[in-house]
């Protein structure tokens, strides 16, 4: 999983029937230096994931890629390639790079 | 499967119900220069590693599966710990 920051949501119509009633928010994977900095920023390439767990936005998650992202769907079959499994409270680092 | 150093602990605030007590370490991965990647990366560890550890990790979600049920979307698992004699050269920053 990595991790990124909740920076929107994602509203779909039409879409396919698989992806109704699904929330989709928009996430910026977080890279090392700025995990460590803690400044808020992210840096990475944005993509869009699947949330059940009701991220707020600038919240951080971890998120699942690949086709584990939709095991929670299970024996579903949805065309989902990200998925939300955590919400982070806190994280700590060791401060060396 | 690659390696990767254990370099921190993250703390849920919500989690997907079928990892409810599971533990969440941050791990960086390890190229073969010793050199570590950009992003971080979110592991699963049931075998217990230790801070600065390194550890093997697989990204094939079938032993997360196994363990907590069809519908987890655990993927990255720590699935060994490397013997920390053999472990292979650390980059330069933790040597130091």
């Amino acid at each position: 999983m990595r991790l990124g920051i909740v920076r929107g949501s994602v509203t779909l119509s039409p879409a396919v029937p698989e992806l109704l009633g699904l929330t989709l928010v928009v996430l910026e994977p977080v890279s090392m230096a700025n995990l460590r900095a803690k400044n808020g920023l992210a840096g990475g390439k944005s993509l869009i994931a699947v949330d059940a767990l009701g991220a707020a936005k600038g919240q951080m998650v971890a998120f699942t890629e690949g086709s584990e992202a939709a095991n929670p769907f299970w024996p579903k079959r949805v065309p989902v390639d990200a998925y939300c499994t955590l919400i982070v409270d806190t994280i700590t680092t060791s401060s060396q790079p | 499967m690659f390696l990767a150093r254990i370099d921190g602990t993250v703390v849920p605030a919500a989690r997907h119900a079928t990892l409810e007590g599971c533990r969440f370490l941050v791990a960086q991965r390890l190229e073969a220069d010793g050199s570590t990647g950009a992003e971080p990366l979110v592991v699963i560890d049931w075998l217990g590693a230790a801070m600065s550890s390194t550890v093997l990790v697989s990204t094939d979600g079938d032993i997360a599966r196994q363990r907590f049920g069809n519908t987890t979307p655990g993927r990255l698992v720590v699935v060994g710990i490397v013997d920390p004699v053999q472990a292979p050269r650390q980059s330069a920053g933790r040597t130091a």
